[in-house]
């Protein structure tokens, strides 16, 4: 449909020019008044309408051809995390993978909405104007025919070098993106240590790094449009000093004998739209180079291994049942000490289990094991007859969770369905009801909006808050009263002393007396062995 | 557009590179209207005299000089559009950097304001998105918009000097016609979806990250793929009005090409009828209508550049209003030991809170001998960390005075850059050799943590360091606080996430490294604190 309309535009573009020239020729040579030619101004203004409505049509359905692609790149970039599991996601910083799913998607569109139909364009209204020159005057026609075939050599050479310097390029932006976040992050830090200047230093080198990388593709990418403007240039010069001649009757032999003002304004004319799509395409030739870039770094993500091995349950295995088993399970990061090394446990349902020992020693990667987050290298885990991960459980790691929005929304992250009563009461447990009463639409106010966000405390309070709310049947917690305030602790405590009376499995790393109290089973875990306390 | 008032002034400021680049700019559409309105002038030119040579009469004809204005204009189009965009490219990408810095400096003097869980997202997306999108302002809209009106211009002149009057003001209102189509029509009529398009990008930015944050409780509950859902749906109504931009964009650039077009059967027209009158030559009849054929070039960049003004303009407005002067007024002061009487700390009479709420504390005063221990105790919302805060100089009173030593301070928050340990840790004294920082590594029990990976003080710390577990990130930034030489330190919460046994362990060796400064150490309980002389309880 682009290339459809690109192609109309195209030829009454031929139109315009063929009876421009006309015109003038009737005028200069014939010596008619503008009154005598009214219809060829006529028809010139009707060839101007179609040409103006195929260049409209041509943008208008450019803008929205590559949808379907972008859609297809983004859920493909979502399976990939989902495989990853949250632990191995964590590695990459989420600026670097919201650029990804975003901007670097984002970049695919130029390719098709501009590029590809370009392409076509680029072949189709050369080859019309050739013709159609050739049958004006062959001579002129070689002219051109012998500037174009370079133009497409240079273009593939100069792109290749262009292409690479990109992709570089795209990398840069991914990592001073990652810079930037993490700077931000840390600009309270920053100003405490007065690190703000060389930050900002840093900055300023990075930014400048990123200038001259940026300027190497730049110069390449000119030197294409640059060979193109030549070559344009001088066949448009050239034609003009040949046609001149051969109007002067200079030239004796060819076809220029029977040249007149008309073939010959036509053909200078139409020369510069000869080479009007090829360095279209080239302006666009960057939407290619960014594309590719893009595309490289996407197909970089969705290559990563993921650390989960290949799902080892098969479905018809499953049998519900009260226990979550370990057999045989060793995990092991890059170096060579294993973290846990051939565990065998089994945890009944609705027991309590806290999981103790030194710092390091594996506890929070047999709660992410547990989780499915991560998979063993070797063994087998059963979670209440499930594989881990498959059957939904409640989650509070050390960072609290929460998205900006009401306190409604983001308990209904998780449980889309529940009540404004059961939200409301879910809160209340967990110790946010002071909260709530001083807000003037409760549950409906935006967690934000005295400008400080949420404490430590309180965004863990309300991840657990969630996990009221849904009420599952296992509960992993990486350490629920780490770094909580004596106030947000009692209520922590408070909180899942009633789940676990409640009848929930709870498994929860932790150091804390009142916490390892509340268990019905202590286990230590330390240089990848795990023995009852 | 009064937005983008200041960021005008900062791109203002390399005046000289802005102008040699406008002029190459101009040379360049110069050069390429010239080669073909002098082909065709020339091509007229020589029809004209061939036929009387042909008719056999004697004709004169110059052909140097037009054949060589021709090679002329040829060989200065393609050198100086070359010149042209690399210079202003260069051009554009050093702005891009002043802007950065420049915006980055003034963040960091900001403060305190941004604070809170979701100020990274956002301001990565400002320093990145906001910043590339003022790049359009120079190279795309400003010296296109001023080439387009004085390439014109001297069209419209050279009209009225060879053709008429009348002509050349016909010529006038068509051709301004077509430069409004193509910029200020084009603006207002995308100018509230493409600054809504960039508004929802960010938030959509913003979520994207919410949904990496919070992968593994939304996985655990079996919610990614709704949450995603969301996010996609976000997307699609993005593109779609990025499509209506892009296509409001597409007619508006036909309709201006439309208007240059019919500017030339104008001029085509009225040269007609002065050249049937015997008023002008046939070769200059030919000149103007070609010469406005070259002009679509310089009018088709604008309608785009025009549709992205919008967001710029938005970019523009939310980056003002990160860097507005913050109004609270600073009365910490610092000063040298002499000074002091032999206090580390004096606090008077402050009242300390976040504008237009209640204070958090009100008429509060402390003072801190050198060389003491205080330990300050308090329940969540008590103001421990506010006070830290206010010490520190990380937020100011708004009433009372605080004179303090030089000193450090271990936030209750931990940050841990994307870097390698020793820069992590020589932030806290630039001037530590590599022994300083194991013998404090060895202090916070890292150092054989480190010593067991290939790297060494090299090792390399992932995303907010996620290879260190809570208690070991803790350690690394109380060693990286306890480098710093000052007289006062001041520990928010020193243990989060350190178990027992290990605390118990380093308490003695960090008293010891401590010794003769000032400590304030805050925490919910007595035994999250360093033992301390005295214990103030904070409610």
């Amino acid at each position: 449909m682009t290339v459809l309309a690109g192609a109309l535009a195209g030829l009454a573009t031929i139109a315009q020019m063929a009876l421009l020239a006309w015109l003038v020729h009737q005028i200069v040579i014939a010596g008619q008044p503008a009154s005598e030619l009214v219809l060829g101004f006529v028809l010139l203004i009707l060839a101007l309408l179609v040409r103006a409505a195929g260049q409209g049509l041509q943008s208008h359905s450019a803008a929205r051809c590559s949808e379907q692609v972008r859609r297809d790149a983004r859920r493909q970039l979502h399976r990939h995390w989902r495989d990853s599991g949250p632990v191995t996601l964590a590695d990459a910083s989420a600026g670097a993978l919201s650029r990804e799913w975003l901007d670097h998607v984002e970049a695919l569109h130029g390719y098709f909405a501009r590029f590809i139909p370009q392409m076509s364009l680029a072949v189709i209204i050369p080859i019309a104007i050739l013709a159609f020159v050739f049958w004006l005057d062959w001579l002129a026609a070689i002219f051109l025919l012998l500037s174009a075939p370079l133009i497409p050599l240079f273009m593939a050479l100069v792109g290749m070098g262009a292409e690479k310097v990109n992709q570089q390029h795209f990398e840069t932006i991914s990592r001073l993106s990652g810079q930037f976040l993490d700077k931000v992050r840390g600009l309270t830090t920053l100003q405490l240590f007065g690190q703000t200047r060389s930050a900002s230093e840093t900055l300023h080198q990075r930014s400048d790094q990123y200038r001259v990388i940026t300027m190497k593709t730049l110069k390449i990418a000119f030197l294409s449009s640059a060979v193109l403007e030549f070559f344009a240039s001088v066949a448009i010069a050239v034609i003009a000093i040949y046609i001149g001649f051969g109007l002067l009757g200079y030239i004796s032999y060819g076809p220029s004998a029977n040249l007149t003002l008309f073939s010959g304004l036509l053909i200078l004319l139409l020369a510069p739209e000869f080479f009007q799509p090829l360095r279209i395409l080239s302006q666009h030739y960057h939407d290619r180079a960014s594309a590719l870039g893009a595309g490289a770094e996407i197909l970089t993500r969705l290559n990563q291994p993921i650390n989960a091995a290949a799902e080892p349950q098969t479905p018809e295995g499953v049998q519900p049942c009260n226990m979550i088993a370990l057999s045989g399970v060793t995990l092991s990061y890059q170096s060579a000490n294993p973290v846990l090394s051939d565990i065998d446990l089994s945890i009944q349902r609705h027991q309590a289990v806290a999981l103790t020992g030194p710092s390091g020693g594996g506890k929070s990667s047999l709660l992410h094991l547990l989780a499915g987050f991560i998979q063993p290298n070797q063994g087998e885990i059963s979670v209440l007859g499930y594989p881990p991960g498959k059957q939904p459980f409640g989650w509070l790691g050390q960072r609290g969770f929460w998205v900006q929005g009401t306190w409604a929304d983001n308990l209904r992250l998780t449980c889309p369905d529940a009540s404004d009563i059961a939200i409301e009461s879910a809160l209340r447990q967990v110790g946010l009801g002071s909260v709530l009463e001083s807000r003037a639409q409760g549950i409906h106010s935006q967690i934000g909006e005295d400008g400080q966000g949420l404490s430590g405390g309180q965004a863990r309070r309300l991840s657990l808050a969630r996990i009221f709310l849904a009420n599952y049947d296992l509960i992993l917690l990486d350490e629920p009263t780490a770094g909580l305030d004596a106030t947000s602790e009692i209520l922590v405590l408070e909180a899942l002393h009633k789940l676990a009376e409640s009848g929930k499995t709870l498994i929860f790393s932790t150091h804390h007396h009142a916490l390892l109290a509340l268990a019905d089973r202590t286990l230590i875990i330390n240089n990848g062995e795990i023995r009852d306390a | 557009m009064h937005e983008l008032r200041p960021w005008l002034k900062l791109i203002s400021l390399r005046r000289g590179r802005l102008i040699v680049g406008a002029l190459l700019l101009l040379a360049t559409l110069l050069s390429g209207i010239s080669l073909l309105a002098l082909s065709g002038w020339f091509l007229t030119e020589t029809a004209l005299v061939g036929l009387l040579l042909a008719a056999g009469a004697q004709a004169y004809i110059n052909l140097y000089v037009p054949g060589g204005g021709i090679r002329f204009f040829a060989v200065s189009r393609t050198v100086s559009r070359y010149l042209e965009r690399i210079y202003n490219h260069n051009t554009v990408l050093q702005l891009l950097t002043d802007i950065r810095v420049a915006l980055f400096d003034r963040m960091a003097v900001a403060g305190q304001r941004e604070r809170g869980g979701k100020t990274g997202a956002q301001w990565l997306s400002r320093l990145t998105a906001d910043v590339d999108a003022l790049d359009t302002l120079y190279l795309r809209v400003i010296a296109p918009t001023a080439l387009a009106a004085v390439v014109s211009l001297i069209l419209v002149v050279a009209t009225w000097i060879v053709f008429s009057g009348t002509v050349a003001l016909f010529l006038l209102s068509l051709l301004t016609l077509a430069i409004y189509v193509a910029s200020r029509r084009v603006y207002l009529q995308t100018q509230a979806m493409s600054g809504q398009l960039s508004d929802q990008y960010e938030a959509l930015r913003g979520d994207v990250i919410e949904h990496l944050e919070g992968y593994a409780e939304l996985s655990a509950a079996g919610r990614t793929g709704k949450h995603a859902g969301r996010l996609m749906r976000q997307a699609r109504a993005i593109s779609r009005t990025q499509a209506r931009v892009d296509s409001h964009a597409g007619w508006h650039q036909s309709v201006s090409h439309l208007l240059v077009n019919l500017a030339v059967v104008l001029a085509l027209w009225s040269g007609a009828e002065l050249f049937h009158q015997g008023q002008l030559t046939g070769p200059l009849m030919v000149l103007l209508p070609v010469a406005l054929l070259g002009l679509i070039e310089v009018y088709s960049t604008l309608p785009d550049a025009f549709a992205k003004l919008g967001a710029t303009v938005a970019a523009a407005g939310r980056l003002n209003e990160e860097i507005s002067p913050n109004p609270d007024h600073n009365n910490r002061q610092l000063a040298g030991p002499d000074s002091m009487a032999g206090n580390a700390l004096v606090v008077r009479d402050i009242s300390v809170g976040y504008s237009g709420h209640a204070p958090i504390f009100s008429h509060y005063s402390l003072t801190v001998a050198q060389g003491e221990r205080l330990g300050i105790v308090g329940a969540s919302g008590a103001g421990k960390s506010t006070l830290a805060d206010a010490i520190a100089g990380l937020i100011s009173s708004q009433s009372g005075t605080i004179t303090t030593l030089p000193c450090a301070y271990l936030t209750q928050r931990t940050v841990i850059f994307e870097d390698t340990v020793k820069a992590n840790l020589l932030m806290g004294n630039s001037s530590a050799t590599d022994g300083d920082l194991w013998r404090i590594l060895e202090l916070v029990e890292l150092a054989e943590r480190f010593a067991r990976e290939a790297d060494g003080l090299d090792t390399w710390l992932g995303s907010a360091g996620n290879r260190l577990s809570g208690g070991e990130a803790r350690r690394l930034v109380l060693a990286r606080v306890l480098l710093t030489p000052a007289a006062l330190v001041v520990l928010d919460e020193p243990f989060t996430g350190v178990d027992k046994q290990t605390r118990e362990r380093i308490t003695p060796q960090l008293n010891h490294w401590l010794e003769g400064r000032a400590v304030i150490c805050l925490g919910h309980g007595p035994e999250a604190l360093l033992p301390s002389g005295h214990t103030l309880h904070l409610t």
